[in-house]
């Protein structure tokens, strides 16, 4: 992989991140606190999860191609670095929860379903693109076959 | 070496002779141009050698230093390199489609989605071919008419 297709893939993940973190604090914050209100800075927080849940990208860039394996053993260490960096992040210093392990594992399972949904947006987006070159395929060997 | 050109009457056979006092590797360049040019390459197979149609072709692949030429059913060694084929097989419709492989896009049936950005190219005979991240917007090109 190259560092400008890594690069558009980074970004591309960033705001599928993003905006998989707000619908999970959409979710939490009904569930668990329904009644708290937020100033402007809880804006803030998609963007830091998602910064946060993104750059254990870093693990799955080779400039050689990957083997089935390797890319395999690379997606469970990219998925374990997340969930350790984004609990990491949100729960840090913040003692008060600790004491509440239902609010962490609700967290440790938002993470993994958002790795689930982020893995399957991207597989979408490579099945519309996977459709659209066969359709292409099929027109450039009628052009050719005459 | 000195080039002659002569033209000839329309009923006589065309042909292309080479006079030389060695089968060099240059010479075996040209003449694996002109027959790749009529549709032929040659393969090896089993110390025997073939002439090959490039229709026959699936996809030619580069493994330890040799070149394999892969048809439906059969696979043939070939002395050319794989960059000298991508060049030469480029107005038949051969793509490279990852470091090591040159495919028929003529043979291919379908494109899926692979892990990682990567796409598999379904050929007709079934086979499964990885097309790498880094080729596939020359694939997209080459689709749209740009080969």
């Amino acid at each position: 992989m190259h560092g400008k297709e890594f690069t558009i893939d980074l970004i591309r993940t960033f705001f599928t991140v993003v905006t998989l973190v707000n619908v999970a604090i959409l979710v939490m914050g009904l569930w668990f606190a329904p009644d708290i209100q937020f100033g402007y800075e809880a804006f803030e927080a998609p963007l830091i999860y998602g910064a946060v849940g993104t750059l254990p990208n870093i693990v799955m860039y080779s400039k050689k191609e990957l083997s089935v394996k390797a890319l395999f053993v690379r997606k469970v260490l990219q998925f374990i670095l997340i969930e350790v960096l984004v609990l990491f992040a949100a729960f840090y210093g913040a003692e008060v929860y600790w004491q509440q392990p239902k609010i962490i594992v609700s967290v440790g399972i938002s993470i993994f379903l958002i790795y689930v949904v982020a893995s399957i947006i991207d597989w979408i987006q490579n099945y519309v693109t996977a459709k659209r070159m066969t359709d292409e395929l099929v027109k450039f060997q009628e052009r050719v076959r005459g | 070496m000195e080039i002659k050109l002569l033209r000839i009457a329309k009923g006589q056979p065309e042909q292309i002779e080479i006079r030389c006092h060695e089968i060099t590797e240059e010479v075996r360049e040209i003449v694996t141009f002109v027959k790749t040019r009529q549709g032929q390459l040659t393969g090896v197979q089993e110390g025997k050698q073939y002439e090959v149609p490039v229709l026959d072709v699936c996809y030619i692949e580069a493994v330890d230093n040799k070149v394999f030429l892969y048809t439906q059913k059969q696979v043939y060694e070939t002395r050319q390199k794989l960059y000298e084929l991508e060049e030469l097989l480029k107005e038949k419709y051969f793509l490279r489609v990852s470091k090591s492989l040159l495919l028929n896009l003529m043979k291919v049936k379908s494109i899926k989605p692979a892990l990682n950005g990567r796409f598999l190219a379904i050929l007709q005979s079934g086979e499964e071919i990885i097309i790498s991240r880094k080729y596939v917007q020359e694939l997209k090109n080459a689709l749209k008419g740009g080969i």
